[in-house]
């Protein structure tokens, strides 16, 4: 049989058949080559799930605070932002120009303030917030997060917090008595029927919320002339920086057009991670966690890779003195061993990605389940998470973190294979 | 000119604060086509000169030209190369990459050489065959008997088509007859004058004496006979 190497080419002579010896060193101590690999596709498979995890929980986080509540993009009136002034709002018509010039984008205005809540046991201090339910469902899916009863928001009926039902004792079909100061001065009262009882959405609003019709609320509020918040949603999430500037400038001609009041301040333009910085911060920690996180796993699990080898150039002294006294150059040897920590490194990587991939996609499609535990889920951020852990597996992110691994185990083969440069045959051989 | 020629060589050891003398003041010339032993007791010096004439090893002092050059002035990457075209290297045992087939190892060191795939094949084939291993080509080490293992290895170092061989005990782990077989190879290919080539190997086995064409006696790092 003709050797392999010598079926290559004359320039590629050299390193193929270091390529070609090295293959056949990994299989020399089958077990422990396999030992070896196993560590180091073990720390891969961790490092792939974490990130899987971690990026599942990212994708969560954008899409809690996106299609929960807020849509992808907010605008208000400065003073609102500042007090919540009952006063500053934008006007009807600034909504029908955006729709006009917009097609493409989806709004749905809401309308928000404080009142004063009773039940037949107890009263307490409420958010009241007003929607319309046929923009509101396009934007956002607050209205469909029902825990109890049913969503209803025509004529006088109204969706509570969840912790708010159970303060006020309130189940669906219970009526629920609203007092307020209208925006005219007067004290604005009137009884509502609750429809649904809302699950966790967020800690403020589980703990005092209600929502109801725009109608209503500008009944009960004396409050017609415009809305408080404008939130926009956006089919290609990753176009939000510039739809937040075509946003702005809309804005601006608009308020050229059809100036504003002055108290009520200028109209603000935000996007979701300026309205939650703490989960915009946090998705970008997570990177960083993850490239350390994955540096530190892979690192260990080298370990088992630098102990192979040094076992192997232990074992092998002899011979690789031979291999320098017949006219080999340490840099040959030196390049032997890291064609062997490459191969053991490629089908750790291999393994590793396979069998990562394989449990991230369970993850992704089975989740990870807190809701014994946990079963209104948790809070974090200002929103508040569903019980269910799901993995989003990337895989770029796979491909990157099998290439990460397989440097720094190259990385760490460097330290046993640098002994082979210094490598004096005499004293081997001796 | 003289193939080998040592000045003077002396080689001495620091084990911490003891000075142990390898070799004290040698002087040999080696001319080209000889089979001659280096014999003694152990710890005579033997495989220190071997490895010193090797450029394996420096001396502490001395000159040694192999060829017209100073191996002493030679650099480790100018060595390794001198190493890898102008001599031939036979040890007592472990002496071929158990990965590799006979084939392949003898054909291993003629890649470092980067002679081309075709003439390297035929030399590999041809020397295997010369030292009766034409049928156990494509057998690993592990196949191969200690005899065989040494047969390869010869063939190994005379394929490279070095002026020199050196040959460490060869024999050692030998029984009886496959050493008597290996010797009258090495001794057969030293005759061949196409081939040239020299063989100097240290020995204790008087087996391998009796064949030698010049026997050079050490004793505590120094000649002390040298006999043809």
């Amino acid at each position: 049989m003709k050797p392999l190497f010598t079926t290559l080419s004359p320039a590629l002579t050299h390193p193929a058949m270091l390529v070609f010896m090295g293959w056949r060193n990994i299989w020399r101590n089958p077990v422990r080559s396999l030992l070896t690999v196993s560590a180091l596709a073990g720390g891969l498979i961790i490092v792939i799930l974490f990130s899987a995890l971690l990026e599942g929980m990212s994708r969560q986080m954008v899409h809690y605070a996106t299609n929960l509540t807020s849509g992808h993009i907010q605008l208000h009136r400065q003073a609102y932002i500042d007090d919540q002034d009952l006063y500053a709002t934008l006007p009807w018509d600034y909504l029908t120009a955006l729709e006009q010039r917009f097609p493409h984008l989806t709004f749905a205005p809401r309308l928000q303030a404080a009142g004063l809540a009773s039940s037949k046991d107890s009263s307490t201090g409420v958010m009241l917030r007003a929607v319309d339910p046929k923009r509101e469902g396009k934007v956002t899916v607050q209205l469909d997060k029902v825990a109890k009863g049913r969503s209803d928001l025509s004529d006088n009926r109204v969706l509570v917090g969840k912790s708010l039902a159970k303060k006020l004792a309130l189940k669906p079909g219970s009526e629920l008595i609203l007092v307020t100061q209208a925006a005219d001065g007067s004290i604005g009262n009137a009884i509502f029927i609750v429809s649904g009882i809302l699950k966790p959405l967020e800690p403020g609003f589980d703990r005092a919320g209600i929502l109801m019709s725009i109608d209503n609320f500008q009944q009960l509020m004396v409050l017609s002339e415009g809305f408080h918040e404008l939130a926009v949603h956006l089919t290609q999430p990753e176009q939000l920086p510039q739809i937040q500037q075509q946003l702005i400038q809309a804005i601006t001609d608009l308020q050229q057009q059809k100036p504003l009041d002055e108290w009520g301040g200028a109209a603000v333009v935000r996007s979701w991670q300026q309205l939650t910085p703490m989960v915009a911060n946090m998705m970008q920690m997570s990177q960083s966690m993850l490239t350390v996180i994955g540096f530190i796993v892979v690192g260990l699990a080298s370990m088992g890779l630098v102990n192979t080898l040094l076992m192997a150039l232990h074992e092998r002294r002899h011979e690789l003195g031979i291999l320098r006294a017949i006219g080999m150059k340490g840099r040959h040897l030196m390049l032997l061993m890291l064609i062997e920590s490459f191969f053991l490194a490629l089908l750790a990587a291999l393994l590793g990605a396979g069998l990562g991939s394989l449990a991230g996609l369970w993850l992704e499609s089975h989740g990870i389940d807190f809701s014994s535990r946990m079963p209104d889920g948790y809070d974090w951020g200002g929103l508040v998470f569903e019980p269910v852990m799901t993995a989003y597996l990337n895989l770029t992110q796979v491909a990157g973190l099998s290439l990460l691994m397989v440097t720094v185990a190259l990385l760490s083969a460097l330290i046993p294979s640098w002994q082979l440069i210094k490598l004096k045959p005499a004293e081997v051989l001796r | 000119m003289a193939l080998l020629s040592l000045s003077n060589i002396s080689k001495i050891y620091q084990q911490g604060e003891l000075t142990v003398p390898a070799l004290q003041e040698v002087n040999l010339t080696v001319e080209q086509g000889e089979f001659a032993a280096l014999v003694g007791p152990s710890g005579s010096g033997k495989t220190t000169l071997l490895n010193i004439i090797g450029g394996l090893d420096t001396p502490s002092e001395g000159e040694v030209m192999l060829n017209g050059r100073d191996m002493t002035r030679l650099s480790e990457s100018e060595l390794s190369d001198f190493r890898l075209f102008e001599l031939g290297f036979i040890f007592q045992a472990y002496n071929l990459v158990p990965v590799l087939s006979a084939l392949e190892n003898v054909e291993l060191i003629m890649v470092l050489q980067g002679r081309p795939e075709k003439e390297r094949r035929e030399r590999a084939e041809h020397f295997l065959t010369l030292v009766g291993l034409a049928d156990q080509m494509d057998r690993r080490p592990s196949g191969l008997s200690g005899g065989q293992q040494q047969r390869v290895a010869v063939a190994r170092a005379l394929a490279a088509g070095p002026r020199l061989v050196l040959a460490d005990e060869p024999t050692a782990n030998l029984d009886s007859e496959n050493a008597t077989a290996l010797l009258d190879i090495m001794y057969t290919l030293s005759q061949d004058k196409e081939l040239q080539t020299t063989f100097l190997f240290s020995t204790h086995d008087p087996r391998v004496m009796e064949r030698a064409r010049r026997i050079i006696t050490l004793r505590d790092g120094r000649i002390v006979a040298d006999e043809c």
